[in-house]
């Protein structure tokens, strides 16, 4: 598959840190486009490596071509006329988006328009609020992953296992990032077809969820990295509706 | 309210739940043995690691070693660190520590069946496993029964048992239908889980995949356009240690009986209707029903000599510790099968496994008749060789197509080359163990990659009716050496079709 990430400057360490894990688990092309719109020159910067990783235990190795291209001065406007031309015929493209997608801007409609899922991380996004609620303007476009939603997914399990207790619920407090917070909210209140009052507390990770003052029981720890939560969304391939809906029954009740 | 209740729950919808199995506990007879260090327990720890076991869980370790729980307990903890295919995590092992018991018992002496249930109890009191139950007979044949007995006779009223059996089971046809008879007295045929850990293997299950998910395939999978079918299953190591086992065994009931004939099976298995254990294992005892038995022009036997491995000297059979000097066992065989069913009549299917051969590889190997009229010069027929879709099943796994390609230049020369797909190229690193799957399947009472009462039996037929004649005869063993492929006679049963083996 080619794995194609756009990677604002500010995102760069990060996203070199999660490409390192991720590369070992899933064998790719990956392209690196790095925009340096305010750069004086009109320039394309590249190089390309192998990183190739020896298979835990077994003979042989794994080899992931990474392509990183600096996109200087007004080179930034045409992303897609760089990364086409690179592209693995036949197989999917990914397209991981850091940070906050520029709803409207160009450079986000050209890379969706030749990806087949773009996969964004809520739980990045300092206007969090703001921009699930223009997400939904993205979803017939192309499909959607994000990967606070994965993460989610422990709790989402959790609160099901709590059926037919949870129907009736009126509120729900959840100890967490802001992103994974606003997933549940909107998840649960599309799942029950009700509103639920929202009490957030800030944390580095979802550590408490309670539904009407009752804590749900916390679903076993799992240790998974950045590059795991990513590696599994590019696993993922047709439209995610529940995620849809989620994000959706949260601008309706926020609304 | 009621009706609120008996509604689907709308929270599942969408959840990509795992598998996730009901509490239980799994009890192993046969917990000093080598299958439970290198195999059983580092399975579970990767299981745990990745909490594909359940949260209330237990496991019952039943030898005769005397042995505390806290030693058996340290013996499989090592057993994980010099095993297990992940890092040590002391988390994940201290949650599965937590429910390791060990019991000291022969089954040959009265009343040690009593201390297993006791133990279980227990752990359903301490540990919530519900009275859910799996028994897992890593035992010599001559133990199931006995184990089989005692424990039927005392099976739980309260949640539900099941049973794996490890291979061999049986040692011909009758002792495997006697073995499916005291099985079935007191279990029946779905809590029953013989143990093939060949189908367990990730690419043994992508044969499937790669036949019925693939458009292309399929209808090119038939006598029309397949010359001949090759089935190799090579080691390049002797017996290790287990001539009591072997010099009963010898290859043709070690691997041909059980590995070669799935293989074989699932080679040349009509398309199921779905993908539960029912359909596929009547696809495949339909082809179990319909092998040609093969006279014995069409069977080769050898015995290793001394010779090289990997540039190091191994003795012969014979010469190996605990094998009789005049042993008769074989440890190579190779045969030729047909299918006889509208799909692969008159296709030959050449299967071959053996000991001590150049190098350990398993694969299928599908030869696909020659272009009828190739319109160019060629300088021999060499150059033009017949397609060959190459199934790896171990090790290098995964998948090759051999295509003519041109030579660039002025002329028309055809060479060979490979389109490949290998696992570790595309997908995430490591696979995982045959016996993960196969435990876990069994905690959620998947038979699908199990073996069927039917299935081992139609299997031992057919192994039966090869070596009938061998009582009769005696070859001149050993008959080929050690870092070879095999006897001169395995040659001959190939190249009478003007065909010859594989080489690599």
């Amino acid at each position: 598959m080619t794995h194609l990430a756009w990677v604002p400057e500010r995102w760069v360490d990060m996203a070199t840190d999660t490409l390192a894990g991720m590369g070992e688990q899933h064998p790719s092309r990956t392209i690196l486009l790095f925009p340096r719109p305010d750069d004086p020159r009109d320039a394309l910067d590249g190089e390309v490596d192998l990183r190739c990783f020896i298979r835990a235990g077994e003979q042989g190795q794994v080899c992931s071509e990474v392509v990183s291209l600096r996109l200087c001065g007004p080179r930034a406007q045409a992303p897609a006329s760089v990364a086409v031309p690179l592209l693995i015929p036949d197989l999917p493209v990914f397209l991981r988006w850091r940070g906050e997608p520029p709803f409207g801007d160009q450079s986000l409609e050209q890379l969706t328009e030749v990806a087949d899922r773009l996969v964004l991380d809520s739980d990045e996004w300092s206007e969090c609020d703001a921009t699930l609620e223009r997400l939904p303007e993205l979803f017939d476009q192309i499909a959607v992953s994000d990967i606070a939603w994965a993460k989610v997914q422990p709790w989402r399990e959790a609160c099901a296992s709590l059926w037919p207790g949870i129907a009736e619920a009126s509120s729900l407090r959840i100890a967490g990032p802001r992103g994974e917070t606003l997933l549940l909210w909107g998840w649960l209140q599309a799942r029950l077809r009700r509103a639920l009052a929202l009490q957030h507390e800030p944390a580095g990770e979802v550590e408490l969820v309670a539904v009407d003052g009752a804590d749900v029981p916390a679903p076993r720890a799992e240790r998974r990295s950045s590059s795991d939560h990513l590696s599994d969304q590019l696993e993922i391939f047709g439209r995610d509706r529940i995620y849809e809906e989620a994000v959706r029954g949260l601008v309706r009740v926020a609304a | 309210m009621s009706t609120t209740a008996q509604a689907p729950n709308p929270l599942e919808e969408g959840l990509r739940r795992r598998r996730s199995p009901e509490p239980c506990a799994l009890t192993i007879f046969g917990a000093s043995g080598d299958l439970t260090k290198r195999k059983l327990f580092p399975a579970l720890y990767a299981l745990a690691v990745r909490n594909l076991l359940p949260p209330k869980f237990g496991v019952v370790g039943v030898a005769r070693s005397p042995m505390s729980d806290d030693e058996f307990r340290e013996r499989m903890k090592q057993a994980i660190l010099d095993h297990a295919r992940d890092e040590f995590r002391q988390d994940a092992w201290d949650e599965l520590a937590e429910g390791i018991r060990y019991v000291a018992t022969d089954f040959a002496d009265q009343g040690g069946e009593e201390h297993v249930v006791k133990c279980l109890n227990q752990l359903d009191e301490k540990h919530g496993t519900a009275a859910n139950r799996i028994y897992y007979l890593a035992v010599p044949p001559s133990a199931i029964e006995t184990i089989v007995v005692e424990m039927g006779k005392r099976r739980s009223a309260e949640g539900w048992t099941r049973v794996i059996v490890e291979k061999p089971f049986g040692y011909d046809l009758e002792s495997a239908q006697h073995l499916n008879e005291v099985v079935h007295e007191y279990f029946a045929e779905e809590e029953i889980f013989r143990i093939d850990h060949y189908l367990g293997k990730e690419t043994v299950q992508n044969m499937l995949v790669l036949r019925f998910a693939n458009g292309i395939f399929e209808p090119i999978w038939n006598r029309q356009f397949i010359d001949h079918v090759q089935i190799t299953v090579a080691e390049s190591l002797g017996i290790e240690g287990r001539a009591d086992y072997y010099e009963r065994a010898g290859a043709v009931r070690d691997i041909v009986q059980n590995h070669l004939l799935q293989l074989l099976a699932l080679t040349a298995m009509e398309p199921p209707i779905d993908f539960t254990a029912e359909s596929v294992r009547n696809e495949k005892v339909k082809v179990l029903k319909a092998l040609h038995t093969p006279g014995p022009k069409h069977i080769a036997r050898g015995q290793y000599a001394p010779g090289y491995i990997e540039g190091e000297e191994v003795p012969g059979y014979r010469e190996e510790p605990g094998v009789a000097s005049d042993s008769m066992t074989e440890t190579f065989v190779a045969a030729k099968l047909y299918v006889d069913n509208w799909r692969w009549a008159d296709t030959p299917f050449y299967i071959r496994t053996g000991k001590r051969l150049p190098r350990r590889e398993t694969t299928i190997a599908i030869q696909f008749k020659r272009a009828p009229h190739p319109p160019f010069e060629l300088d021999s027929e060499d150059a033009l060789r017949p397609n060959v879709l190459l199934v790896h099943i171990q090790p290098d796994e995964g998948v090759s197509l051999a295509v003519g390609a041109k030579v660039p230049g002025q002329g028309m020369s055809i060479r060979t080359v490979h389109m490949d797909f290998l696992y570790g190229g595309a997908f995430r690193t490591s696979l995982p163990e045959a016996y993960e799957r196969l435990i876990l399947d069994c905690m959620l009472g998947d038979a699908t990659l199990f073996t069927r009462s039917d299935e081992v039996e139609e299997q031992w037929a057919l192994v039966d009716a090869m070596v009938a004649p061998w009582k009769r005869d005696r070859p001149n063993f050993p008959n080929y050496a050690a870092g070879t492929w095999g006897p001169a006679a395995a040659d001959e049963l190939i190249h009478r079709d003007g065909r010859s083996w594989r080489r690599h």
